[in-house]
């Protein structure tokens, strides 16, 4: 349907008429011997009033292994589609656009399904609207599913659904010195899944439906002139979201061993949130150049997102309450709250060029954020040994975060060739948020401090042979989590080569070494990435592309088992190899026409914590069948496997073959 | 005192710093008056250099051949290659600058001389970009035809040109779960503003201030009754890996139970009398309650009952 309705729009826009008249040929001017002699006007090519195309074709797949996990990482099905279509249309009358721009890919039942319109008219407006719908499964037993030792598999945190976002903006007088813009945005979701519903010492899967919406909208003006610039914006957002998770019948839960003799179910289940929400910002940027040897720069940001809650449960079955020992037999549970976040941004900093080689960058930044919710819940418990019991429990919250940021950057032009890098970063903030589970306390709160040493160098040997290098180091006294950056150092290597005209290397090498040795910690965390990628196009007829990545993580961490509080040492390994790689072959040419050959893909190979594979060949066939029609075949593999969850893999063959038709 | 010789090494030093680092262009400042017989105009330059004088009537800097506020009406070319008069008599490519030979960052402040005060600016002076010295010129290709021709704009095209800077990143979208950008339903762009951001990582923002991962993950901006403070105080980043993971919901560890506790693993200190403050603790973040038997299937991932990780609107252990 959505198909037919994209192509019923584009209707109207192919239907608007070519140029009565086509402009006039090109006509090469004489060359100018006098740099003031003006020239005989050239024109315009003579493009065609509507250029673009139209791939469509059939899908074939066949999945074996789970079908789940296929749908959860790939998710492409067989059947008609289309793969792409794109058009664009040029009005030399120039009516209600210079150009317009469309392009729409994956429709007709793929997850991921996009659209792009741009119109434009030179010195008048600039339209561009963004729609994609992206479908999301997700089914992984081995992610969620407690029960799997009873021999049932299922991922009781899993979801079917599809999100939608819209864009549309609309810039007014580009170019000019003063251009108003509006913008609307919607972002939704909807679909089906499977989540838990905990309550008296058992959680129970049960089906849910989930809804959400965000419509977003802002205008503003940009105001350019020569020496400064300011952009003013206004906006608003408005949310709504409905989820609703239901039972009827019996259900006994993860926890299948009776309490004290008594097995506790779930056999009704209604339960909703009803959520709305609503936010306003502002933006003020501002860029400023008054003298040549220095460029200003600021902005303020502000919102203020607030949400409203209401939240209705009913559950009937056997349940209990722990530190009471109260079996009780349903549960009626009323909740409003209201939460707001002002959110303050602001920052602040300047380029100065004291010298010709000199560049001095300084930068302060503050972020401050501050959560408070207040509510009621009350809470009625239905026992048949006792009456009634209605608890009213006051609910609040808050939380506080104070960031802020001071960098200085020095960036000295040793000669044209060589460029060094120097500067110094201090982080400081506090923060306060609600102590969690057993310290039983209102709140705690935290401190970041953080100096980070930065360096760099840009050395470009040639134009052929370029390398650039950073670097950073930080000590800190205080984090806010144990996993947090704490003294750490960070690396980032890159170099470029054009061997030759047909030959080009690049490498980089990454490296993140951070560490916290305070005691009960004693965070060791060590990562590193190296890759190196190769294109060459030995002539006219092939070219290869290639890349390959090792990664390898570390991570060792103390932490404390909660039954006991026994110190133990959380590890995790990543050891992973990537390849990638595209060989495109010109096959012999027949009546003119060129079909090409593309084989390649990719694999990914790791070993660790999880170790797994995944690989991705394929195989691509062009053949022109006229100068603008091209019949198109890809055939692709995946294949995913998991060492410790090999019922988790898949191998699926794909063949999609269509027609391309071009103008 | 200074003594005569260090005298001399501080002049020898500083006339070193004011002077241009080979043939460094002068600092972006307005558009300079060179006289108006140095000029060639941009239709001459047509008439050599065709095809790129006809593609570059659709590009967007076509506007500067016909702006007057720009200081280069009927120069476009100009504008970027400097007086063209005498190449245009010598036909010689030394008489000519030409940005794409030019150190990138001289390339980039050519470009600044009109883009300077623009709104990407503001970030672009703290991007690693600007920093790295990554030209204009290594994304924009500004001979291109078409209104957006200075870049590309289709996803597929956009993922395509970063990585092939970023090879790394790239490849951890050949990971099993990622964000769909090898399946070009979404671009770096969306989650990166190259120009830069006052987020980290030139992340882009949403709604003024917020992390731009609530454009499309509405329904997990809150804000929430109870918050999870590591969303607020650290990012997505803290559990997820965006660009691509060998683990299930791009999780940085493989199973969720050792995510939670490597945070949740902090004694209480115990508040002062009277306070219901617990001022800098080795870290936020309490212990779990005993009754969490790690070797029980049920408590081995937290998020089966903490089901509302991101936030909950009713629940402080975010179980509904």
């Amino acid at each position: 349907m959505r198909l037919l309705s994209a192509l019923l729009l584009s209707i109207p826009l192919l239907a608007q008429a070519p140029p009565a008249t086509p402009p006039a040929p090109a006509t090469a001017a004489a060359p100018a011997v006098a740099a003031t002699t003006p020239a005989a006007p050239i024109t315009p090519s003579t493009e065609d009033w509507l250029t673009g195309s139209i791939d469509l074709g059939y899908r074939f797949a066949s999945v074996g292994g789970s079908n789940d996990d296929y749908r959860s990482v790939v998710n492409l099905g067989s059947g008609p589609r289309v793969f792409g279509l794109d058009f664009t249309i040029i009005d030399p009358m120039k009516r209600l656009f210079d150009r317009l721009d469309v392009r729409a890919y994956n429709w007709g039942g793929d997850p991921y399904n996009t659209v792009h319109v741009h119109a434009s008219k030179r010195g008048l407006y600039d339209f561009n609207f963004d729609y994609r719908d992206i479908a999301y499964f997700n089914f992984l037993p081995s992610y969620a599913d407690p029960l799997l030792g009873s021999g049932i598999v299922l991922d009781e945190d899993s979801y079917n659904t599809r999100r939608r976002m819209s864009d549309f903006q609309l810039d007014l007088l580009p170019g000019s010195r003063i251009m108003p813009y509006l913008a609307y945005g919607r972002d939704s979701g909807q679909g089906t899944g499977i989540t838990t519903f905990e309550t008296g010492n058992n959680e129970y899967p049960v089906s849910d439906n989930m809804f959400d919406k965000t419509d977003n909208y802002r205008a503003g003006v940009h105001l350019e002139f020569n020496r400064w610039h300011v952009t003013l914006e206004q906006g608003g957002t408005t949310l709504r979201e409905d989820q609703d998770a239901y039972l009827s019948g019996f259900n006994a839960g993860n926890n299948t061993a009776p309490y004290f003799g008594q097995q506790l179910d779930l056999t009704g289940l209604t339960q909703a949130y009803g959520i709305s929400g609503n936010s306003i910002y502002s933006k003020g940027l501002f860029t400023a150049s008054p003298f040549s040897w220095i460029d200003l720069y600021g902005q303020f940001l502000y919102s203020r997102p607030e949400t409203n809650v209401s939240y209705n449960q009913l559950n009937y079955g056997s349940f209990v309450v722990l530190s009471s020992l109260l079996f009780y037999t349903g549960e009626q549970a009323l909740e409003y709250a209201e939460t707001k976040e002002p959110h303050t941004t602001g920052s602040f900093g300047f380029e100065l060029r004291p010298w010709q080689r000199v560049r001095v960058i300084e930068s302060l930044m503050t972020d401050r954020l501050h959560t408070a919710a207040a509510g009621l819940l009350t809470d009625l418990i239905l026992s048949p040994s006792s009456v009634a019991q209605t608890t009213p429990l006051p609910l609040s919250s808050q939380l506080v975060m104070n960031y802020n940021q001071e960098q200085i950057d020095v960036q000295l032009d040793v000669t044209r060739k060589l460029m060094l890098r120097g500067g110094y970063r201090y982080v400081w903030g506090d923060a306060e948020a609600p102590a969690a589970l057993i310290a039983g306390v209102g709140l705690e709160s935290s401190e970041l401090r953080q100096n980070v040493g930065l360096a760099g160098v840009t050395y470009r040997v040639t134009r052929k042979l370029s390398a650039n290098l950073d670097f950073e180091a930080a000590s800190t006294s205080h984090a806010y989590f144990r996993t947090s950056l704490y003294n750490y150092q960070k690396m980032r290597a890159r170099a470029r080569y054009q061997v030759t005209a047909k030959l080009a290397l690049q490498a980089s090498f990454s490296l993140l070494d951070n560490q916290n040795p305070s005691p009960g910690i004693n965070y060791d965390f060590l990562s590193r990435q190296n890759s190196l990628s190769v294109s060459w196009i030995p002539g006219k007829r092939v070219s290869v592309l290639g890349e390959y990545t090792r990664s390898t993580l570390r991570s060792d961490i103390n932490y404390l088992e909660p039954e006991l509080l026994i110190p133990e040492l959380s590890l995790y390994r990543d050891d992973a190899h990537t390849a990638s790689a595209l060989v495109d072959l010109a096959l012999p040419r027949y009546s003119g026409l060129a079909p090409r050959l593309a084989f390649g893909g990719s694999l990914f190979i790791s070993s660790g914590s999880r170790p797994t594979s995944y690989y991705q060949p394929l195989a691509r066939l062009s053949i022109p069948l006229h100068k603008n029609l091209s019949w198109n075949s890809e055939y692709r593999f995946y294949g995913y496997g998991e060492t410790f969850y090999q019922y988790e893999g898949f191998r699926t063959h794909i063949l999609q073959t269509g027609i391309k038709l071009s103008r | 005192m200074l003594s005569s010789p260090q005298v001399v090494v501080a002049v020898v030093f500083l006339g070193w710093l004011c002077w241009p680092a080979g043939a460094q262009a002068p600092a972006p400042a307005a558009p300079a008056a060179p006289a108006a017989s140095d000029y060639a105009g941009s239709e001459v330059c047509g008439t050599c250099h065709e095809d790129i004088y006809n593609a570059f009537q659709q590009n967007p800097h076509k506007l500067v051949d016909t702006q007057k506020r720009r200081g280069f009406e009927g120069k476009a070319c100009e504008s970027c290659h400097g007086p063209g008069g005498k190449h245009a008599g010598s036909a010689d490519k030394k008489d000519i600058l030409n940005p794409a030979h030019m150190p990138p960052g001289e390339a980039a402040r050519d470009c600044l001389k009109c883009h300077l005060n623009q709104p990407t600016h503001i970030g672009r002076i703290q991007s690693s970009h600007a920093k790295n010295e990554v030209g204009c010129t290594a994304c924009h290709a500004i001979h291109r035809n078409g209104p957006n021709g200075l870049v590309p704009r289709k996803m597929a095209a956009i993922n395509e040109q970063c990585a092939s800077c970023h090879t790394a990143v790239w490849a951890e979208f050949q990971r099993p779960y990622k964000h769909r950008l090898p399946e070009s339903a979404m671009s770096c762009v969306d989650c990166h503003n190259p120009h830069g951001s006052i987020l980290s990582v030139s992340r882009q923002t949403y709604a003024a201030n917020e992390p731009g991962c609530f454009r499309c993950h509405g329904n997990l901006r809150g804000p929430f009754t109870f918050e999870h403070a590591p969303i607020r105080l650290e990012g997505c980043g803290a559990c997820h890996e965006p660009h691509g993971s060998a683990n299930p919901r791009m999780l940085i560890r493989a199973e969720v139970r050792y995510m939670c506790l490597e945070c949740h693993a902090n004694l209480p200190t115990g508040a002062p009398t009277g306070s219901a403050l617990i001022k800098n603790p080795p870290a936020l973040g309490g212990v779990p309650p005993a009754f969490h038997d790690l070797l029980s299937p049920q408590f081995q991932n937290c998020t089966v009952c903490h089901m509302k990780i991101h936030g909950s609107y009713v629940s402080q252990n975010l179980l509904k």
